[in-house]
């Protein structure tokens, strides 16, 4: 097993170099925003440019990227609006706690929201309430975040004046008011997760539920309840477990738009800006950290399965 | 009791006695400077004293933006986005106010044009120019000049930072040398070099090492046929040197590579590679000779010319049929070194210096005066506080070598104020509060005063105590904020102007930009596109649009107020080339739209008969419209008669209309959207409806969807004639409309410069009672300052060089030549409509285009912060407008 995840790192490691490597490329292959004519400020523009080392080969550029990441963990400074002449690595850092707080509220939510309603489904399967909750789910899931931020918006903050419209300003990301203000993008994100687990679980659950070994329980003297929870619910953690940092990533990925309804100040929204202002530094720091967390993310799944099913060993050649 | 009273009372007269024993007043009381007894210049006497507002309630403006500033150095900003800080925070030499009793300007009535006053400046700058000449051999200035060459500005004493430190006048000093560094390559340095309001010397200093050269292609760039034997230097003009560089007149000369070329319309050449091989997938350029060219390009963005680099040079522009350049071309890509700055130039050269006790002097290259002295040159945006400033400077390594980066401007801890307001709290990305600045002299100064004009009283500026600045990107929730109470402007967008164009609350602000619906008369290429294969001439017609009459028809079928309010409620229908916003006279905030030149060629063009207006000009004005049907259908026959005979088109069945569909193809710069949808159909339903029972009924078509999204180079394509129309805008400096004239005249800036030239008509205006005749294009120049010979005498109508009334005379004749040239009609002016909250209002509701309504330096609060959140729960927590 060790030897295994010592692989797979290796692997991740190399997955990383290569995607930072093309990311790198790409974005600087695309060209600079062009210079009004006759503009007097053009002069200093192409000077800073010269400077900066743009018009350098694309590897020299790269390396001195990586070196100065690896020497002295400096990831560059801002050379755009977007945050002129400021350390990239500090605003990054700056923006991550609103990112994942969003997206933490939101996991802690939707997971147990999101099995709980798809066992119901399962155990009240061919009823009202199972059809009921599989229309919901089917619904819910082919429609974008996006569009419930603004339902949630329009009815919780402005109709019903239950929430502020966007998301508090400052640090205090455990204090009450922050935790009120974060409701909206979290319910926003919330809904097509609680969708996906509910649907998951439904269909595992289901399955699991028909199989010989639930009716041993049964026959053992377990309740249906105990029989649930002990063996169906386990086996079916086997799926569900690998959804959980699935759905992480994917909140994230969601979590771009709907940071810039509800004014959530968190890398999201630096991202996309940052590629609008080709922001080359910004947007590097953020695609190596959306590209760590997705290869981190599929690793802890991997070796997850074990410590879910002690059947599944990764890596055993036997 | 008794002695309790009698003690009090007692009390209560010695204190008075004791107050009234003080003469004393503190220094910034009379805004004077501490001088008892006199007024501050620009504040009027014997005034009513002011009304303070309640200082225990709070005020607080709270507004929105899509993007907030992340940074606000005044040394590298370059957004409005960023400027946004520099509103709340800064402070000027000089300052515009509303004209009032206060600040009164003679002739006008009250708060209908502005006032210049003294800000950090303790009084009027003095002309010093003499003594400077005499003192100060260094800046150059021109033994003949008296006057305007040199300034001395007292400031005032009271000036502090945020912090309570005081600002001296080395300060202004020091952060002038800092803006200018060289080594800094600071955005804004270029502001203190380059264009009208220069400060003498500055460009030696901020570009010292560096070369100037002669951009050698700017002749043939400005040639009306693009030939490269316009360029001043031809390769045979050049000398190989001793090192294989080439020079001309003993000059080193360079191949611009990473340079903003005339040639290129201001591109670099990896720039134009990028932009061709990204955006349409073409190789102009060889690129692995573009990639050697880049090896040995310097940090001038240039490469040496010498035989290697131009035999590159020659493979990169010769690569591509496309580009169509040969080696002809190579000299428009040279630039002849006329000069190399000194790379220890000392900054003690710099035209700004410290004369005296807190007074600074102020020298310039050119002569200067009155309000563009004041406003412009003496801008002191460059003020920073130097020792905070350098320590936010620090230096890191590139693939190029090491680049000077400042922090300044960046957080709380690396800002400071010298304005009305500071910065409470700041989360970047998120929002900004700003709160007074209890050390900003104006809070205490009678200057910053005037007379309210509905209630005559005097009130000190700035009601404002709080500034909320939240990032919302989403006009949606903008939108329901301020329903909400929660901000106090909002934006409106296409879809709101149904619901609240009638609202008592909604405002709108014109702006600059002329919106104009171009026609395509580039013969030679419509009929090329008429020859394509592609092209069926049995059913359509390109021709036809070129014709007079035509044009003439669509410009009367058009009701463009209708129009504006169809396809973009927030603008208004446009009649001129000049819109309503652009003042003539900024000294006294004239207008040229109000003047009677200006008038008088609207009335020419549209043929009104004074007369029937009881000679009143206004009133013949007012009444133009731009739309007549009746007109309209009588061009529209005339031009179907005359495109039947030129054969244009056919009517192959004698019914009286047209075989051919009239076709204009819009020169789309984006994908189709709404607006482009109404703009074709609005456009399409007038010249249809106006065109019913002519031979065209029916038969135009102002086509959208042939376009496809064009981009930025719509305007090229139109220039080329590929493509007929587009409702172009276009705008100038609103403090200058005679320049405009230089740009409609001008072949490579105008849209119809390749079918229609200025310089080829000629045009008789009488200028103090004598008929002068040159063409138009010569008049545009000579209306800008050129000096243009006719008749062997000498005429310059440039700004200074004959009286207002002359220069008004001939723009308004140039744009009456425009008008009928019929390249273009003008449709829409340019504007912006917004809410604004119940808790504010304006005490002015005329938009002048200098000072808007006043902003938030006028602005009163009908409720305090509290009283809203009150009012606003009383209404169900959500407002009516």
């Amino acid at each position: 097993m060790i030897k295994y995840t010592l692989q797979r790192i290796l692997y991740m490691f190399l997955v990383f170099m290569i995607i930072t490597f093309m990311s790198f490329i790409l974005i600087r292959m695309l060209p600079l925003p062009m210079l009004p004519p006759e503009d007097p400020h053009n002069i200093q523009v192409l000077r800073r440019r010269e400077a900066l080392g743009y018009n350098e080969p694309y590897l020299v550029q790269f390396w001195l990227f990586l070196k100065n990441i690896v020497t002295k963990w400096d990831w560059g400074l801002s050379e755009t609006r977007l945050a002129y002449g400021q350390d990239v690595w500090q605003i990054f850092v700056g923006k991550l706690p609103a990112t994942m707080i969003v997206n933490l509220y939101s996991i802690i939510w939707s997971i147990p929201v999101g099995v709980a309603l798809g066992v119901i489904a399962a155990l009240k399967k061919n009823t009202w309430v199972d059809y009921f909750l599989s229309t919901a789910t089917m619904v819910v899931i082919s429609v974008p975040s996006f569009v419930y931020a603004f339902l949630v918006q329009y009815i919780f903050c402005f109709k019903l004046h239950w929430f502020p419209f966007l998301m508090k300003g400052g640090t205090d990301y455990f204090s009450w008011d922050m935790f009120v203000s974060v409701i909206p993008p979290v319910l926003s994100l919330s809904f097509g997760v609680i969708a996906g687990f509910c649907r998951t679980t439904r269909a595992e659950l289901t399955e699991v539920l028909t199989s010989e070994f639930m009716l041993l329980a049964r026959t053992k003297g377990l309740t249906k309840a105990q029989a649930t929870v002990r063996h169906a619910l386990r086996n079916c953690f086997v799926v569900i477990v690998p959804g959980i940092f699935g759905e992480f990533i994917g909140i994230l990925g969601g979590s771009l738009i709907i940071e810039g309804i509800f004014a959530v100040p968190g890398v999201g929204r630096l991202t996309l800006d940052a590629i609008t202002a080709l922001d080359y530094n910004i947007f590097m720091l953020s695609t190596c950290f959306y590209t760590a967390i997705g290869l981190a993310a599929s690793l802890v799944v991997d070796i997850s399965y074990g410590f879910i099913d002690p059947r599944i060993r990764m890596g055993s050649k036997k | 009791m008794k002695r309790t009273l009698a003690f009090l009372l007692a009390l209560m007269m010695v204190v008075s006695v004791l107050a009234g024993c003080n003469p004393e007043k503190e220094p910034n009381e009379t805004g004077d400077n501490g001088t008892e007894g006199t007024n501050a210049p620009g504040v009027e006497d014997g005034l009513p004293s002011v009304k303070e507002f309640d200082a225990n309630a709070k005020y607080t403006y709270t507004t929105s933006a899509q993007t907030l500033p992340s940074g606000w150095n005044p040394h590298t900003y370059q957004t409005a986005d960023d400027a946004v800080y520099f509103d709340y925070t800064t402070d000027s030499l000089y300052t515009l106010f509303f004209n009032d009793e206060v600040h009164p300007q003679e002739g006008r009535e009250a708060f209908d044009g502005y006032v210049i006053v003294p800000s950090m400046a303790a009084d009027y700058p003095v002309d010093v120019t003499e003594s400077v000449k005499k003192d100060h051999p260094q800046f150059n200035i021109p033994e003949s000049a008296t006057s305007g060459y040199a300034w001395s500005v007292k400031l005032r004493d009271d000036l502090k930072w945020d912090d309570g430190t005081p600002i001296t006048a080395q300060d202004f000093v020091d952060s002038l040398e800092r803006v200018l560094r060289a080594e800094l390559m600071n955005y804004r340095a270029a502001d203190y070099y380059s264009g009208s309001y220069v400060v003498a010397n500055a460009k030696n200093y901020g570009l010292a090492g560096f070369y100037d050269y002669d951009d050698n292609g700017k002749g043939a760039a400005n040639d009306p046929n693009g030939d490269p034997a316009a360029c001043a230097v031809q390769m045979s003009d050049l000398v190989k040197n001793e090192d294989g560089q080439y020079t001309y007149n003993g000059n080193l000369v360079f191949i611009g590579t990473n340079y903003s070329l005339a040639w290129t319309g201001g591109d670099t050449l990896p720039d134009l590679y990028d932009v061709y091989h990204d955006s349409y997938g073409m190789e102009m350029f060889d690129k692995e000779a573009l990639d050697k060219l880049m090896e040995a390009t310097d940090g001038h963005g240039t490469a040496v010319c010498n035989d290697e680099n131009l035999e590159l040079l020659k493979k990169i522009i010769t690569y591509s049929e496309d580009w169509g350049e040969t080696e002809a071309n190579i000299p428009c890509y040279l630039l002849i070194v006329n000069h190399q700055y000194d790379a220890d130039y000392s900054f003690d050269n710099v035209g700004l210096y410290v004369s005296g006790d807190n007074e600074l002097t102020f020298v310039y290259p050119n002569a200067l005066d009155g309000f563009y002295l004041m406003t412009y040159a003496m801008s002191t945006s460059y003020l920073v506080k130097t020792d905070l400033y350098d320590k936010s400077l620090s230096s890191s390594e590139t693939a190029a070598g090491k680049v000077w980066t400042s922090t300044y401007g960046t957080g709380m801890d690396t800002s400071v104020s010298y304005g009305p307001y500071k910065v409470s709290e700041y989360q970047s990305g998120k929002l900004m509060h700003f709160t007074k600045n209890e050390n900003w002299w104006g809070w205490k100064s009678d200057v910053y005063t005037y007379v309210d004009p509905d209630t005559n009283e005097r009130y000190r500026m700035y009601q404002t105590t709080d500034v909320d600045i939240q990032s919302v990107p989403e006009a949606e929730t903008r939108k329901q904020m301020f329903l909400s109470g929660q901000l106090m402007t909002y934006g409106l967008q296409s879809d709101d102007y149904d619901q609240y164009r009638s609202s008592e609350y909604y405002y709108t602000s014109p702006a600059e930009t002329i919106f104009f619906l171009l026609f395509n008369g580039y013969t030679s290429m419509i009929e090329k596109r008429e020859a394509a294969d592609t092209f069926d001439k049995t059913k359509l017609d390109l021709q036809v649009q070129t014709l007079e009459s035509f044009r003439r028809a669509c410009a009367v079928s058009i009701d463009r107020d209708k129009m504006a309010a169809t396809v973009s409620p927030a603008r208004t229908g446009g009649y001129a080339f000049i819109g309503d916003t652009y003042i003539y006279d900024p000294e006294t905030c004239a207008f040229y739209r109000d003047t009677d030149q200006a008038k008088m060629a609207l009335v020419d063009f549209y043929s009104i008969n004074l007369a029937d207006y009881d000679n009143d000009l206004d009133k013949a004005v007012d009444a133009i419209t731009g739309y007549d049907p009746v007109t309209a259908k009588a061009k529209f026959e005339e031009a179907y008669q005359e495109a039947l005979d030129k054969g244009y088109i056919t009517d192959s069945d004698n019914d009286g209309k047209s075989d051919q569909t009239v076709t204009m193809v819009y020169a789309m710069s984006g994908a189709v959207n709404d607006f482009y949808e109404k703009t074709a159909k609005f456009l399409n339903d007038s010249l249809n409806g106006a065109a019913a029972g002519t031979g065209f009924e029916g038969k135009i078509n102002i086509d959208i969807y042939s376009s496809g999204d064009l981009g930025n180079s719509w305007s090229d394509a139109i220039r080329n004639g590929e493509y007929d129309t587009q409702l172009a805008g276009w705008s100038g400096a609103v403090l200058d409309p005679f320049s405009m004239a230089d740009t409609w005249t001008d072949s490579d800036r105008s849209y119809w410069g390749n079918w229609w030239k200025a310089e080829t008509i000629d045009l008789t205006i009488k200028i103090d009672g004598e008929d002068l005749t040159m063409s138009v294009r010569d008049w545009a120049l000579c209306l800008n300052g050129t000096m243009k010979t006719v008749n062997g005498k000498d005429y310059n109508f440039g700004y200074g060089q004959t009286s207002v009334e002359n220069r008004l005379t001939i723009l308004a004749e140039i744009e009456k030549v425009m008008l009928t040239s019929y390249n273009c009609v003008p449709i829409m002016q340019d504007g912006s409509g917004f809410l604004l909250s119940q808790q504010v209002y304006y005490i002015v509701e005329d938009y002048n285009p200098m000072m808007g309504r006043g902003g938030i330096q006028y602005m009163k609060y009908n409720y305090s912060d509290a009283d809203w959140a009150d009012y606003v729960k009383s209404q169900g927590n959500t407002l009516s407008y």
